[in-house]
């Protein structure tokens, strides 16, 4: 009797595992399809990571932008936050056929072979936001966090007129865009010309909104007189904000954040609660122009670097002004 | 011969709680040297240090209780999430009256702690996995409900279009202040907190199943103690304070996020064991918890008001809890020798 159970009890999971080989084994299509509305181009995008907001825009402007093509077809895998699990998706384009493969990785050298291995094998890749390392891919989308802090520092600057003190509460400073938000925000600021720009206070927050309100608080309880807040992204330029507002004293200074995603920072501007923020672009919309482009055969650049927009309340009405 | 005051002093120095204080009042004694430029000497700043490790301390207070079972609780930051995500949920874009979200949150975080409590009792799988599935379930739950998005006063409707909606009061209310602006809301309800954990453990018998089932379950069982009864109600009592835990931190960030509290689980345990709540179980109790709180928050407030950077803080914490835990252990050679 209990050979029999025990029969049972395994039969039931390996008939599930043979059906689903049998649903995932359907043969590879053709290869290379015609790109009409008929027979679209196949288009895979694998995100690293959906746990994150910008992330999730990303994946939205991509889908957004595909919409508008019918001769398009995009199919989105999420490799929650696993270099393998990616490294798996690339090779799972690569077996169905797909005739363009866009990839936001999580890390670069895990992803390299297979992004490699997938472009010899002739299949265009678009690298966004993070790169892989060698030359073995089409082509890279990104933006320039050094650029953007650097443009948030001027703007600021030009703000204040050259004299004030600043709150910067910045990402992890372990992390590359926390180092390249702090040292563009350094430049933009050049605090050797404009000695009456000090800053006054600088925690890492971590990202998060919580943290930034705990640093807030510090500076607010060590500081006499801020004039700008600038914090690394959004959610924390809306902790520091918060913070101030608990003290009464968010009327006496400026908030200016990064990201400036729709739901967010965006919104923050449109309330009066951010007084600038700056778009780091997810590069979505411009990895399917580019795809298109791929897949007529036309040339694009090995490297694009995106720029970045400025959302402030006097703009946020006309969609912010883009700085190239 | 010995004088009654010296054997007065060392039967308080052999109580947990005198050595819990005394671990506490050296960490004010740090803020009073690294203060800041006077910083430490203001009252808003040990408002604002109580305001922030409010919410630590709710779930701390679930955790205490639960640990006292000899258990654990992993899922409460995942329940704070999910607890944050509903209310703001419930109040934003469904536009419910608080009176009517806020006891539909208490029963979500209660039922799904007691679901983790009948895992414990019913199948006996250890605590720690139990909780660890919950932890992992219930993050997933305030993401599928969320839509992974913040859940804010940006609103999307039916038909596709967005709107911003004002916040109802009770956000304003939560993350207020009284007192002439002294005391924070949400500190208040952390106090309550801790005065219904102190009087379900030392007043009601569901408090003294809960200390019998962690010194000796099967001792328990066989003296009448109805241990899964007491070990559900236990996790039920954790989940219920991730769900006020929950809502305070909502209401402070003013919108529901589902990534929110992140390892605070950790925070929270960190908290009970500095305490002097032991986690084999069976001993401690809520006021230790209270002094536990107190005493990281302020390290946490300190290092953050001396701009201390990430990696010192990490560093500074790790050995500040094994120092405290270590204090506490030191209790029974201290006996033998009063100073």
């Amino acid at each position: 009797m209990t050979g029999r159970r025990g029969m049972r009890r395994s039969t039931v999971p390996f008939a599930g595992i043979c059906m689903l080989l049998l649903i995932g084994c359907s043969p590879a299509e053709r290869t290379g399809h015609a790109g009409t509305a008929e027979d679209p181009w196949i288009i895979g995008m694998s995100q690293c990571n959906l746990g994150e907001p910008w992330r999730v825009q990303m994946d939205a402007d991509v889908r957004a932008a595909a919409a508008e093509h019918a001769n398009l077809r995009v199919i989105f895998k999420d490799a929650q936050n696993e270099s393998l699990t990616q490294r798996a998706q690339v090779e799972e384009f690569v077996e169905q056929g797909v005739d363009l493969i866009i990839i936001s990785p999580k890390e670069a050298a895990p992803l390299t072979r297979p992004v490699a291995e997938a472009y010899q094998r002739g299949i265009p890749v678009i690298v966004l936001d993070r790169a892989v390392q060698g030359d073995q891919f089409t082509t890279f989308i990104g933006a320039d966090n050094v650029k953007i802090g650097r443009e948030a520092g001027r703007w600021i600057r030009e703000q204040l007129g050259g004299s004030g003190r600043l709150v910067e509460l910045k990402g992890l400073m372990t992390s590359v865009p926390g180092q390249d938000r702090n040292r563009g925000f350094l430049e933009g600021l050049q605090l050797e010309e404009n000695t009456g720009l000090q800053i006054v206070f600088s925690g890492e927050m971590k990202w998060l909104e919580p943290d930034a309100r705990r640093e807030m608080e510090s500076a607010l309880a060590t500081n006499a007189a801020i004039d700008v807040v600038y914090a690394h992204n959004d959610p924390g330029a809306h902790g520091a904000w918060l913070a101030a507002r608990a003290a009464g004293r968010e009327n006496e200074m400026m908030f200016v954040g990064i990201d400036a995603l729709p739901h967010e920072g965006q919104q923050y501007v449109r309330q009066g609660i951010l007084d600038a923020t700056f778009l780091y672009p997810t590069g979505g919309a411009e990895a399917i122009e580019v795809a298109l482009a791929i897949l007529r055969g036309e040339e694009v650049p090995k490297h694009i670097v995106l720029g970045t927009r400025l959302f402030t309340q006097e703009n946020i009405g006309r969609g912010g002004d883009p700085i190239p | 011969m010995r004088k009654p005051w010296r054997e007065q002093l060392s039967r308080w120095w052999a109580m947990p709680v005198t050595r819990a204080l005394l671990a506490f009042l050296l960490m004010l004694a740090i803020g009073c040297l690294f203060n800041a430029d006077g910083a430490f000497f203001r009252w808003s700043v040990h408002r604002d240090t109580m305001r922030q490790v409010s919410v630590y301390g709710i779930l701390a207070c679930g955790m205490t209780v639960v640990i006292i079972t000899a258990g654990i609780d992993l899922s409460v930051s995942s329940l704070l999430a999910l607890a944050a995500v509903l209310f703001a949920w419930f109040t934003l874009p469904h536009g419910w009256p608080a009176i009517l979200a806020i006891p539909l949150v208490f029963l979500a975080g209660t039922v799904l702690g007691s679901v983790s409590g009948a895992l414990v009792a019913q199948l006996g799988i250890q605590p720690f996995i139990v909780t660890l599935a919950m932890m992992v379930f219930a993050r997933g739950l305030a993401k599928v409900i969320s839509g992974g998005q913040k859940v804010t006063n940006y609103v999307t409707d039916t038909d596709g279009s967005t709107r911003l909606i004002e916040h109802p009061p009770i956000y304003e209310m939560i993350d207020s202040r009284i007192l002439g602006g002294n005391i924070s809301i949400v500190t208040i309800v952390f106090l309550l907190c801790v005065l219904v954990t102190s009087t379900v453990l030392a007043h009601l018998r569901l408090g003294r199943h809960i200390y019998a089932v962690g010194g000796n379950k099967e001792g328990a069982r066989l003296s009448g103690v109805p241990v899964k009864r007491t070990l559900i109600a236990a996790y039920a009592l954790s989940g219920f304070f991730s769900a006020v835990a929950g809502i305070c931190q909502a209401a402070q960030e003013t919108h529901g996020d589902p990534e929110t509290g992140m390892a605070y689980e950790l925070d929270a345990i960190a908290m009970v064991v500095i305490g002097g709540t032991t986690l084999a179980g069976g001993k401690g109790s809520v006021v230790l918890t209270l002094i536990g709180v107190l005493t990281i928050g302020y390290l946490q407030k300190i290092l953050s008001l001396n701009a201390a950077p990430e990696a010192t803080r990490l560093m500074l914490t790790g050995a500040i809890i094994i120092c405290a835990v270590w204090f506490q252990r030191g209790r029974k050679s201290a006996r033998s020798k009063p100073k």
